[in-house]
């Protein structure tokens, strides 16, 4: 049996108010990754002249949207 | 002619002129060359102007023996900013209390404001104030990642804990860093916006009474909003500041 000194530190515990900061930020995580993608994406097709960067934008900033809420619930999750 | 605060009337009629050839010297076209000024940084000025009052008034009467009301609201405010701050970035988050404390209270009493008759909510009157803040923010905390880390650390933030995945990941990283500016900017706007509108539709229905409630709920959202913009302000700086990812 492991002593008390060998066991990993525990991550400290985050207060309520804290915890709820971070998870009212999970409803804005995915529309704001996809809107600010596709955003990007607009920006560099009418600056580089084409017309698939927006869409290019769209789909990574989804991507971008899902690996932040996966990320922040992974991170409070796990132990 | 835009629908103008009697504040923006009086800062209008006194540097429009200045506004104007300022805006013009940078190429920008005001879109009413008589009122360059709108309510938004009118606003802004009033809480600037308040906020430079108050804590020259506070800084005047502080003291260790008998300290006063006002000294203990700002102690208060300034510990509980200081252990949140504490609890999300950890060590050295002292260095970051003062821009996290300074930003809580703009936001605070821009968002209360509008209750006073006769001015707005900056934060509520359009997006660009919001917008302000979360573009200081994300100056603010880039910054303090790059400090920490150096340039090439800070870009190695970006890349993800594999190489082999960094090509995917760092445009991935910079969208999502974009969010971050946009979520923070319309969560503010929208909300102060729409506490404003309820409280207005609801005076226009029952105006004695029933706006109260609305007022208080508003108290509650200009307090959650202010508190969560400087949360999710730390969150980002303890990102940036981060060892590992």
């Amino acid at each position: 049996m492991p002593s008390a000194e060998s066991e990993p530190p525990k991550k400290q515990e985050e207060s309520t108010w804290v915890q709820i900061g971070r998870f009212t930020q999970l409803a804005f995580v995915l529309p704001a990754g996809t809107v600010a993608g596709w955003l990007l994406g607009t920006a560099l097709d009418h600056w580089l002249h084409q017309r698939w960067l927006s869409t290019v934008g769209l789909i990574l900033g989804t991507v971008a949207g899902f690996v932040e809420l996966i990320r922040t619930v992974l991170a409070h999750t796990s132990d | 002619m835009p629908e103008q605060l009697w504040f923006t009337h009086i800062l209008n009629q006194m540097f429009a002129g200045p506004v104007t050839g300022a805006l013009r010297a940078l190429h920008i076209e005001p879109t009413y060359p008589q009122a360059p000024i709108n309510n938004a940084v009118a606003m802004e000025l009033v809480v600037f102007l308040f906020i430079i009052a108050f804590f020259l008034v506070v800084r005047s009467r502080l003291s260790v023996e008998n300290p006063g009301g006002v000294q203990h609201v700002m102690e208060l405010v300034h510990g509980f900013v200081s252990g949140q701050a504490r609890e999300i970035i950890g060590h050295h988050s002292e260095n970051y209390v003062p821009y996290l404390t300074a930003l809580s209270i703009f936001i605070l009493v821009c968002n209360l404001i509008g209750l006073i008759p006769g001015f707005e909510s900056p934060t509520g009157v359009t997006a660009t104030v919001p917008l302000g803040c979360a573009l200081v923010s994300f100056a603010y905390y880039n910054w303090q990642g790059l400090k920490h880390h150096g340039a090439w650390g800070y870009f190695k933030h970006f890349m993800g804990p594999m190489p082999a995945m960094a090509v995917l990941m760092l445009p991935i990283e910079i969208v999502s860093h974009l969010a971050r500016l946009l979520s923070l900017t319309v969560r503010l706007w929208a909300n102060i916006f729409a506490g404003d509108l309820i409280t207005l539709v609801f005076f226009s229905m029952i105006p004695i009474g029933v706006p109260i409630i609305f007022n208080g709920l508003h108290i509650v959202v200009a307090f959650l909003q202010a508190y969560v913009f400087m949360l999710l302000t730390a969150i980002y700086v303890a990102g940036a500041v981060a060892e590992e990812h």
